[in-house]
């Protein structure tokens, strides 16, 4: 994940972007920016999910070894 | 009994009184899978591949068969071993004659060196710290897996079933290894090394795939004898010097090996280990789709909220001057209020003085004169006549009374002297 974060943590600011927007009693300029950090955390979050899809790869062990030692 | 039933019948034949006895051991989970500790007498393998023997020891014996290909045989056993078996009774009806068919044998002295080694491993390990030590945490969303396992096994067939019903295409690298045998201790080490390897970001990105951030080690369940590469320190060895997660996943559920010990995580199963490691694809999206959901409503909420309070403020400042005029309205009803009453009072009282002297005026007016025994006396020309010297001798005049008029001839004048 970009910034930094792991998905993980932002999982666990998105928690916090929705709860501090649902207790609501704040100003339109910081609702405004929790709104777009959670879009951008939001984002980040599914291109998360979307790099964890690859190949499937089976090996046997002698052509992976050859693999990795010939770099 | 069934027996004293059949006796109704005539004799039991002797085939079937011997199946019965047959019946009887077999059900009997005391003669079942049975750990029995003696001495071996007797040892023939034949080349059929069957192996025969006599397990005895000084109070009894019983003779035992080894089916081919049953179990391993360790190599060292001969005349006089001291084995320890797992074993069933059966009953040979053909020749009445019961033996015990054994599943495993396993030299005494051999389990007691295994277990000795593994004691002390364990300890050591324990003084090392190793098993104090922190776990490493696997990551919410893994984007990479390494399998080590066997090639073409249940368990591994297992798992890639698990990954694709939790989350189709998820990316791994299964690497397969012996794990079980003399030389599977070697490859699983490998195996690890190589799966430690691809968790290096420079060698995943010259394989152009994200570095792999967890390794699952693991294989199905089969006897101590089968799992025991697990026990050997140098697969402990190669679990602990990983820099990322490993999951042991290691036979059943009751199977406690070194490798679960020592590992970030333990499995019960293979299948498990998919379990901890691999979420819900489902659940994730959905999870995503509903704080998705609750920024936007939250957010309209609040920005709806601000916009009807500010329409709200924008109709009372809107009322504000006319709110001013109402008041001055009613201000000014309540002058006009006050006023009226005050007139009407002022009329009410002008009213009243009028009406008194209406009456002290009706109480002098000439009529009520004329009602109290008075008359009017006129000339000709309308005149009232009120003393003697308007009045001559033969001029007419006109007399008023209450209730009408006459005309008269003054015939003599009597001046009042003063």
């Amino acid at each position: 994940m970009k910034k930094g974060k792991t998905y993980g943590e932002a999982v666990t600011r998105l928690e916090e972007i929705v709860a501090s927007l649902e207790r609501g009693g704040k100003g339109l300029d910081e609702t405004l920016q929790l709104y777009e950090e959670g879009a951008v955390l939001l984002k980040q979050c599914q291109e998360d999910l979307n790099s964890a899809e690859g190949k499937l790869n089976e090996l046997r062990l002698e052509d992976i070894e050859k693999e990795i030692t010939k770099d | 009994m069934r027996g004293s039933s059949d006796l109704t019948t005539g004799p039991l034949s002797i085939g079937n009184f011997v199946n019965l006895i047959r019946q009887t051991v077999k059900q009997d989970q005391l003669f079942q899978n049975q750990a029995i500790k003696g001495e071996v007498s007797q040892w023939k393998q034949y080349p059929s591949g069957h192996t025969y023997f006599t397990l005895r020891d000084n109070v009894g014996q019983m003779s035992a068969v080894i089916w081919q290909g049953r179990c391993s045989i360790d190599s060292s056993i001969k005349e006089g071993s001291e084995v320890v078996v797992i074993a069933s009774v059966d009953l040979y009806s053909k020749q009445g004659r019961i033996q015990l068919v054994v599943d495993k044998i396993e030299p005494v002295n051999a389990i007691g060196k295994m277990e000795e080694a593994l004691r002390k491993l364990k300890l050591k390990l324990h003084q090392e710290g190793i098993f104090d030590r922190p776990r490493k945490q696997l990551p919410l969303i893994p984007k990479h897996i390494a399998i080590v396992t066997g090639t073409g096994s249940a368990a591994l067939s297992d798992m890639n079933r698990l990954i694709e019903n939790r989350w189709p295409g998820l990316r791994r690298t299964i690497i397969g290894v012996l794990v079980q045998g003399e030389n599977s201790v070697q490859e699983i080490v490998r195996g690890l090394a190589v799966a430690r390897k691809l968790s290096e970001p420079e060698i995943a990105s010259q394989r152009n795939q994200p570095p792999v951030d967890v390794i699952i080690i693991g294989r199905g369940g089969g006897s101590p004898e089968d799992l025991w590469s697990f026990n050997l320190e140098p697969v402990a060895r190669a679990i602990i010097a990983s820099k990322i997660p490993v999951i042991s996943a290691v036979g059943h559920e009751s199977d406690l090996l070194v490798s679960d010990m020592v590992a970030d995580i333990r499995a019960s199963t293979p299948s498990n280990a998919i379990e901890r490691c691999v979420p819900d694809y489902n659940a994730i999206q959905m999870q995503l789709t509903d704080y998705s959901e609750r920024i936007d409503s939250a957010t309209i909420r609040q920005f709806s909220d601000a916009r009807s309070r500010l329409k709200l403020l924008t109709s009372m400042l809107k009322a504000a001057p006319m709110a001013g005029i109402n008041n001055a309205k009613i201000k000014i009803q309540k002058i006009a209020m006050r006023l009226n009453n005050s007139s009407r009072s002022i009329i009410s009282q002008e009213n009243s003085r009028i009406a008194r002297l209406e009456a002290s005026l009706n109480a002098v007016h000439p009529q009520r004169v004329l009602e109290r025994g008075y008359s009017m006396i006129q000339n000709d020309s309308g005149e009232v006549l009120s003393k003697i010297k308007q009045l001559s001798v033969g001029q007419n005049i006109k007399m008023s009374f209450a209730d009408g008029e006459a005309e008269a001839n003054i015939v003599n004048l009597d001046k009042k002297e003063r």
